[in-house]
């Protein structure tokens, strides 16, 4: 049965919050493993990565409004034992030092006597936000593949799915993004976005083929193998009522078509605008069709017992006040 | 050392729901919320030989609980006694618990003022229990038929023991490891003792 509690803003959390963690991992992986040394690497993804922290504060933003009492968020810090207790953790680690690090790019005069003194940190702070952001990378697909009351979620192929779609979709937004203010436009500036460039639409043509096989394989196998509540999920995207949104929005419009504008029109604005994009929303529709596969086992006779209940609009729901029907 | 399980007997049970709404007016439930539904699958089997089983449930009171580690406040506890229970004023109501609680014996009430919701679940009437240890649940006081037992499984005497010890029982979903301490007694078509 549907056990409906976590709506569009945790959908749209988990993608900004995947999204976001994946720019400052690749970030910190180019800058210190890829181009080690090369100090403009990091200037000119300084724009990516500051979308990186909107992205992230964004998600958090709706992660918030989404709780019972939101006033009180900072409850969600205090137990180890959670998965959303790390993800609280890390993502803040990403978004503090990720902005700190920004912070020693901005080229504003008034400002340059802090961006100078944050830029002794420049390192650390990438380091721990790469890290940081890494772990909300991960965290993401462990978050729901954790909650094992439901089917669908409960499988290793989510973290790695999750996974392997941030790092595309972070790819994606780099590709679009890099090079923009703060970065100088000069020749240099201009040589070495235009090679991490095509670095990551390189790495994005292989990404997007894994995801496409990580994702087919998880389904198909519910579909073929799953117990009975994934089984009927698996259908439902395969050849029922989302099979619509998942073969033409999730696999055609979202990986197929972007990997052949990636492979064959290379150079174009197709593959430089339109093939990110199309990736980006299929990152997003991603975590749209997996959230909402939020079905539970029913217990015997548990879907007749809920739909004899009235609706939870009905008037007379509405007329009992707390603290006042005590017999 | 104590451990508290509750054992509901099919046999007995004929569905009147009259622990749901002892459990509901005792302790002042949102229309919304219902702790203890009486589940059934409706009629079955073929005239003459047809019947029809209630299922009453509750939160399973977990040995191992899925929606205690998973709680990111700490709100969600388990006592030594082997209650399960959601201290209010540290849950913000994250949905954590509910979506891993694979009974779906966790919920939220949308009556309450929108800053001020948090998760609700079967205590075992924890703090009724609190003021009198020898206590027994309203769900298992208002119960005519006897079909809920509730007891200290730990203690050999105790009435919930020797029901689990003399009758066949099972328990809901037990291949997910939670171990839920809730024993039915199956109705098999004989007649309760």
């Amino acid at each position: 049965m549907r056990h409906h509690y976590w709506e569009w803003p945790i959908a749209t959390y988990l993608f900004l919050g995947g999204l976001g963690g994946g720019i400052f991992a690749l970030t910190a992986i180019l800058q210190f493993f890829v181009f080690p040394g090369i100090t403009m690497v990091s200037e000119v993804l300084a724009w990516p990565c500051f979308l990186a922290i909107v992205f992230c504060g964004l998600g958090c933003v709706l992660l918030v409004g989404e709780l019972g009492q939101p006033l009180v968020f900072y409850r969600a810090f205090i137990k180890n034992t959670s998965v959303i207790c790390w993800g609280a953790r890390v993502l803040s680690v990403c978004m503090i030092f990720g902005f700190i690090w920004f912070l020693s790019y901005i080229p504003w005069d008034w400002f340059s006597g802090i961006a100078g003194f944050l830029a002794i940190f420049r390192d650390f702070c990438l380091a721990l936000a790469g890290l940081g952001g890494a772990c909300v990378v991960l965290y993401t697909g462990i978050f729901l593949s954790s909650l094992k009351a439901h089917s669908f979620w409960a499988t290793p192929a989510l973290p790695v799915l999750f996974t392997i779609s941030a790092l595309s979709t972070a790819c994606a937004c780099i590709t679009i993004s890099i090079g923009w203010w703060p970065a100088e436009l000069t020749l240099n500036t201009l040589i070495v976005a235009e090679v991490i460039h095509e670095l990551l639409h390189e790495i994005d043509v292989i990404l997007v083929v894994c995801e496409l096989v990580v994702l087919l394989v998880m389904v198909l196998s519910f579909l073929g193998a799953g117990n009975v509540t994934a089984n009927k999920v698996a259908h439902r995207w395969v050849n029922g009522s989302w099979a619509a949104l998942f073969w033409v929005g999730m696999i055609g419009l979202g990986l197929v078509l972007p990997e052949i504008l990636y492979v064959f029109a290379g150079g174009t604005l197709a593959s430089s605008v339109v093939a990110p994009v199309l990736v980006l929303a299929g990152g997003c529709l991603l975590r749209f069709l997996v959230v909402y596969s939020d079905e539970r086992a029913p217990l015997p006779g548990e879907d007749l017992f809920y739909e004899k209940l009235p609706d939870n609009k009905a008037p007379f729901i509405h007329k009992w006040t707390y603290g006042k029907n005590i017999f | 050392m104590t451990r508290y399980v509750m054992v509901i007997d099919q046999r007995r049970c004929i569905g009147c729901r009259s622990c749901t709404v002892a459990c509901r007016t005792w302790n002042d439930l949102p229309l919304d919320i219902v702790y203890n539904p009486v589940l059934t699958e409706g009629v079955q089997g073929e005239w003459p030989n047809v019947r029809r089983n209630w299922l009453p449930t509750l939160c399973m009171h977990c040995e191992k609980p899925a929606c205690v580690p998973c709680c990111p406040t700490g709100a969600s506890r388990k006592d030594d006694d082997g209650t399960v229970w959601i201290k209010y004023d540290q849950c913000m109501a994250c949905k954590a618990c509910v979506n891993a609680c694979p009974y779906g014996m966790r919920q939220q009430s949308h009556l309450r003022p929108r800053l001020h919701q948090y998760i609700q679940k079967c205590t075992f009437c924890r703090d009724k229990r609190q003021m009198d240890p020898s206590a027994q649940p309203y769900c298992v006081l208002t119960c005519h038929q006897k079909a809920r037992v509730f007891g200290d499984l730990d203690d050999p005497n105790s009435e919930v023991s020797k029901l689990i010890n003399g009758a066949e029982t099972f328990r809901l979903m037990e291949d997910l490891g939670t171990g839920p301490q809730i024993y039915f007694i199956p109705d098999l078509g004989g007649t309760a003792q």
